[in-house]
């Protein structure tokens, strides 16, 4: 039986479309309204349209098991398949989608993986020779996969255009004259039809899609609706096959489809979401300026878009400082203006505007007004939907965690709230549940963090060293939200989502640091298998690396968190052994490291403090002896980094294990005249660094100084001024009174007439005589 | 077809050293008046989208119209947009960007007449903008019409035509603002003659602008304002620069009857490399960086370093342009700054042009040779 039906071929997210359409509706009245849409997804169709609810918004589809498969179908409320819905409702009128249902599609993108992962393992298999390199992988298809790009190009090109968007916007969206779009989108369907080329995994699967929807159709006539009082919303590339003279699908060939079982769920969606989705032509690269044109629509008044569009432009740079006249805004309209009419075209598009604003009020400069066109283009808003609408199993795990953990009115208030939470047992509290209250928050806490879900966020406290303390910040916003639909993907609860996130980072890791964080985060989220995954990967990563930085830094995170045992109720006996066996590696790493330039020697004082800071803290469990060991050697060689072995004799000195005459000899070796200046120098600076108490106090040192000074005639004195010069610049005035005041007893001075001296400001003859000696080469003595 | 155009454009310039863009391209000009179909603006000889066509080439009837412009297409469609409206316009760009070339282009597709210009220079008078009197008229007669000198600009607004203003910075910030009120108002005021000169419809100024030189003068805000900017790029890529140094060096081969050949794609795909990497200060494959020199090292002294090259190998040597007259031509354009531009050069050299192997050889000797 061949039947004609109404078809009005859209694109998704067209502002014109949507126009056209709301009055292609009133003029035919049907009894039913057809949309190409997740066949599904119908039962969600009166949460779209309450009251309360807010586009944009999506609807998501995804499969409950692993392989994670997804699909959103994000709603503006410009789209015609939004507006369809609206006018379907508002008229009490039948509205269905009859697109495939979402475990068909998953189904689908399941095929379409493996086919990828076939060919991948096919291409590797021919270059065995070669290095396996690791394909992008296919971008997470979103909604309908559209055919090859070259298609859409040469349309463009046909018409004279740069871009499809381009093409789009000015041959669709700006002729508003009654059923033009309809038309034009019917004839741009059937040429992309016959142009349509050897693509056949494309063409086969709209051919399946086509044949599902026209078996909707016919199950819609055959409810008794009149096929002239039908409309079919589709695309426009499937709008001219939606009649009876093609076959539709057989009940045998739609058993004989692939299915993934999936779940379905209405979430809210973000502009920034819209235009930042790849993998998707369909016009959303300014959802913003869209909305903008649909209003423009709405209210009659289209000719004054680029007016509105320009002057928002203006007014975002005014915000931020840059003055823009109204005068400019006017040329810049009529710039535009002329350059779409350079295009016959009926009105500026996007690309119009672009140009017109960098050339008006950006003064022929791009990037001047580039953030401000990004901001017009693509706005701030965000869905919304009414309460209870959105339903995932994560976002019901969410809820129900707040209410044990206590933290409901967090979410029902929208301003910024400070919690700060004591992880120590509650002694006086009567059940564990509550003697644990805020460790349980914390876990939470971190767990939302890992994910990414922005309602708690960490504040950086003071006391570093208290690790039963915590302060954060929660505050509910749509983005979290958003984020937290988008992590059901992950896992069912917050907990398995976590989870799953850490496996996927820790595939990743590929460095010691990285992988001391997860055991770090792992721990702070309270998932000690998590923990447990995250050091044996620390352990394989370390057990290859000699990278001192790293294995210090990683030694010292593991300490913490062992330290953290007691606090947060967990045995930190598994990490014990591997901070033992960092340790070795770090003390061993550290003199063959310690030959470096300034530069990297900065980084390393950080690293071997936080070595010496474990070995203090376990110094039962660590080989102390053998860190002790590397320092001296570290501290008594000539040709490693002088800074570097200052630092040591320092740390040997604050650990008592440098006696005075050592250090005196030491001293003397290193600054007798045969050494060169820098050295010295720089070994001074590096014994400055730690404990200046210490070093003050050490007569031995300043007894061994003076001498030194002493034994100096005028050529090497003034060399050695330099020197020490820097050296000492670090020393506070009050250090450096002391050591005037401990050689001036050496040099037999009165110590105040001493420290006088030194207090006072350099003459100026004094520092231009410093000055010339700076610059003194003393390779020529 | 290049070729006749070419020596029909030599002969059309008879003994000039070189002819205005709308004698060269006469022939081109008609072709597009004769099939021009759209509508022109007031005061246009042919219609925006023709315009657009002589500049980007393309197709007039059975003539093809070669490019002038090689850039981006859209960059003229705004400038031509600027002159369609009766806004005037201003070409941005480091040296050798094409600015004054795509300003005598338009100005000559227009109006048939490229050559109401005012040539900026620091010491250009707001008389040379405005008018300026014949004194001894004035003197002998008082202020008359006829003792009126009208400046380019002046002849611009009273044909309904566009006029130059090459190289406005270089002019001193008080002469550029006497084009304010003028671009504003359209009318110019002759106090002397208590008389006002409408513009009329058609008139506009292009002018340009350098960023980089030493020595320009800052525009003010106000004047900013009047105009359109349309900043030209350098060229993005190799391939365009080879292809624009290509296009201008066989034009200066015939209009200046260099006895030479053309220098080969080899040579200059060289010359043009060595200016990018100097230019861009780091070797195209982006792994090593690179001094850069004082100069600017535009497109356009890349092309004078092969026309220069052809004119020493027609006069001084075998008529074919070897390594050594190329050598020649890249010292005197990179090395401007004796001791620094020597050392920069110097370094390039050894580093980067004497480990390109075999194909590089001849010119690093050469090179070297004239640096030492």
């Amino acid at each position: 039986v061949s039947w004609r039906v109404n078809v009005f071929g859209v694109r998704h997210l067209s502002p014109m479309g949507g126009w056209q359409l709301r009055q292609y509706l009133d003029a035919i009245r049907p009894t039913a309204v057809l949309i190409e849409g997740l066949n599904d997804a119908g039962a969600l169709i009166p949460d779209m349209v309450r009251a309360a609810t807010r586009p944009p918004i999506a609807i998501l589809a995804y499969t409950d098991a692993l392989p994670v498969r997804t699909l959103v179908y994000p709603l503006a409320v410009y789209c015609p398949e939004y507006q369809a819905i609206r006018w379907a409702t508002d008229h009490k009128t039948t509205v269905e989608f009859i697109d495939l249902s979402s475990e068909h599609f998953l189904g689908l993108i399941d095929a379409e993986y493996e086919l990828a992962e076939r060919a991948r393992a096919e291409a590797i298999a021919k270059s065995k020779d070669a290095e396996p390199v690791d394909k992008p992988a296919i971008e997470e298809t979103a909604a309908v996969p559209e055919p090859r790009r070259s298609l859409y190009q040469r349309i463009a090109e046909q018409a004279g255009e740069t871009d499809y968007d381009t093409y789009w916007e000015r041959h669709f969206e700006h002729n508003a004259s009654v059923e033009s779009y309809r038309l034009a989108a019917h004839e741009l369907g059937s040429s992309l039809r016959d142009m349509e080329e050897d693509s056949p995994r494309w063409r086969a699967e709209n051919l399946v899609r086509e044949a599902f929807m026209r078996r909707r159709v016919e199950e819609t006539i055959a409810a008794g609706h009149h096929p002239e009082k039908i409309v079919v919303v589709v695309g426009a590339f499937h709008a001219p096959v939606m009649n009876g003279d093609h076959a539709s699908m057989t009940d045998d060939e739609l058993a004989s489809l692939r299915k993934r079982s999936s779940k379905l769920t209405l979430m809210p969606y973000s502009y920034y979401k819209l235009s930042s989705q790849s993998g998707y032509g369909a016009g959303n690269r300014a959802p913003a300026y869209f909305e903008l044109l649909w209003h423009a629509l709405d209210r009659g008044a289209f000719a004054d878009l680029p007016a509105s569009y320009l002057s928002l432009v203006a007014r975002h740079l005014r915000e931020h400082g840059i003055p823009r006249s109204t005068a400019e805004v006017i040329d810049g309209v009529r710039l535009a203006r002329t350059l779409s009419a350079l295009k016959d075209g009926l009105a500026p598009t996007l690309t119009d505007l672009h140009d017109a604003a960098t050339t008006l009020l950006g003064q022929g400069e791009r990037i001047t007004v580039v953030e401000a066109l990004a901001r017009v283009d693509v706005g701030t808003a965000i869905g919304e939907l009414p309460k209870g609408v959105s339903q995932t199993s994560i976002q019901e795990d969410f809820d129900r965690e707040l209410a044990r953990l206590k933290l409901e009115k967090y979410k029902t208030s929208s301003t910024k709230q400070e919690l700060t939470l004591d992880l120590r047992e509650n002694r006086l509290a009567k059940t564990i549940e509550t003697a644990f209250l805020d460790l349980a928050r914390s876990s939470f806490f971190h767990r939302l963090r890992v994910l990414e879900i922005g309602f708690a966020r960490p504040v950086a406290t003071r006391e570093q060293s208290t690790n039963w303390k915590e302060r954060w910040e929660l505050q509910w916003t749509p983005e979290s939200e958003i984020a937290l639909v988008e992590a059901v993907l992950l896992g069912e609860t917050v907990e398995l989502a976590t989870a799953y996130k850490f496996n996927a980072y820790l595939e990743k890791c590929a460095s010691i640091a990285d992988a001391a964080v997860m055991v770090r985060d792992a721990c702070q989220c309270g998932m000690m298998d998590a923990m447990e995954q995250a050091r044996r990967h620390l352990q394989t990563l370390a057990a290859t690396s000699s990278d001192f930085n790293a294995i210090a830094h990683a030694a010292w995170q593991l300490g913490l968190v062992a330290r953290y045992g007691d606090v947060r109720k967990f045995d930190p006996a598994p990490l014990l052994p591997l901070v033992e066996e960092l340790f070795v590696q770090g003390s061993l790493a550290l003199f063959p490291s310690a030959s470096c330039d300034a530069e990297a020697a900065r980084g390393m004082l950080v690293a071997i403090d936080e070595l010496n800071r474990t070995a203090l803290e376990f110094h039962d469990l660590v080989d102390e002896p053998l860190w002790l060991h590397e320092l001296r050697r570290l501290s008594d060689a000539d040709d490693r980094n002088p800074l570097l072995s200052g630092y040591a004799c320092a740390m040997l000195l604050e650990r008592g294990a440098m006696a005075n005459d050592e250090l005196a000899r030491e001293v003397s070796r290193r600054i007798s005249p045969g050494a060169p200046a820098d050295l010295g120098a720089g070994w001074f600076e590096g014994l400055a660094q730690r404990n200046r108490y210490a070093l003050l106090a050490r007569q031995a040192l300043w007894e061994q100084l003076a001498a030194y000074i002493a034994s100096l005639d005028d050529d090497q004195f003034k060399r050695a001024l330099v020197f020490l010069r820097r050296a000492f610049g670090g020393f506070s005035a009050y250090e450096k009174r002391h050591i005037a005041e401990n050689l001036g007893q050496f040099w037999g001075l009165n110590a105040d007439l001493a420290a006088e001296q030194i207090e006072q400001a350099l003459t100026e003859q004094e520092e231009s005589t410093l000055q010339d000696l700076n610059e003194f080469n003393f390779d020529d003595l | 077809m290049t070729k006749k155009t070419g020596t029909d454009g030599a002969a059309a310039s008879g003994g000039m050293l070189r002819a205005p863009a709308e004698t060269l391209y006469a022939e081109e000009l008609e072709a597009l008046i004769a099939e021009d179909k759209h509508e022109r603006p007031p005061g246009w000889r042919m219609s925006a989208r023709a315009v657009h066509t002589y500049v980007c080439g393309g197709k007039a009837g059975k003539l093809d119209i070669k490019p002038k412009y090689i850039g981006q297409p859209r960059l003229v469609e705004i400038a031509i947009a600027t002159l369609v409206t009766d806004r005037s316009l201003l070409l941005i760009g480091e040296p050798g960007t094409a600015k004054s070339w795509l300003s005598e282009h338009l100005a000559a597709a227009i109006n048939g007449d490229s050559t109401k210009v005012v040539q900026g220079t620091a010491g250009t008078t707001e008389e040379q903008v405005r008018y300026t009197w014949n004194f001894a008229m004035l003197i002998a007669n008082g202020p008359s019409h006829d003792a009126l000198i009208k400046s380019p600009i002046y002849r611009a607004m009273e044909s309904g035509s566009l006029a130059r203003f090459e190289e406005i910075t270089r002019c001193a910030s008080e002469v550029q603002d006497a084009l304010i009120s003028l671009l504003s108002e359209k009318r110019l005021s002759v106090p002397e003659l208590l008389t006002e000169i409408p513009a009329q419809k058609g008139f506009s100024v292009i002018a340009t602008a350098n960023t980089r030189d030493r020595g320009v003068n800052d525009m003010s805000a106000a004047l900013k304002r009047r105009f359109n900017i349309v900043v030209l790029p350098t060229p993005g890529t190799l391939e365009t620069e080879i292809d624009i140094v290509r296009r201008r060096v066989r034009e200066l081969a015939v209009s200046l009857e260099l006895r030479s050949e053309v220098p080969s794609e080899e040579a200059l795909e060289k010359v043009v490399t060595i200016f990018r990497e100097l230019r861009t200060g780091q070797t195209l494959d982006g792994k090593n960086k690179l001094k850069t020199p004082s100069g600017v090292l535009s497109t356009a002294e890349a092309i004078s370093v092969l026309a220069n090259s052809m004119a020493l190998a027609g006069n001084f040597g075998v008529g074919k342009v070897t390594a050594h007259d190329l050598a020649a031509g890249l010292q005197g354009s990179i090395v401007k700054d004796e001791e620094k531009d020597r050392a920069t050069w110097q370094e390039y050299l050894t580093n980067v042009l004497k480990k390109r192997g075999a194909e590089w050889r001849p010119l690093y000797n050469a090179c070297a040779e004239h640096n030492a």
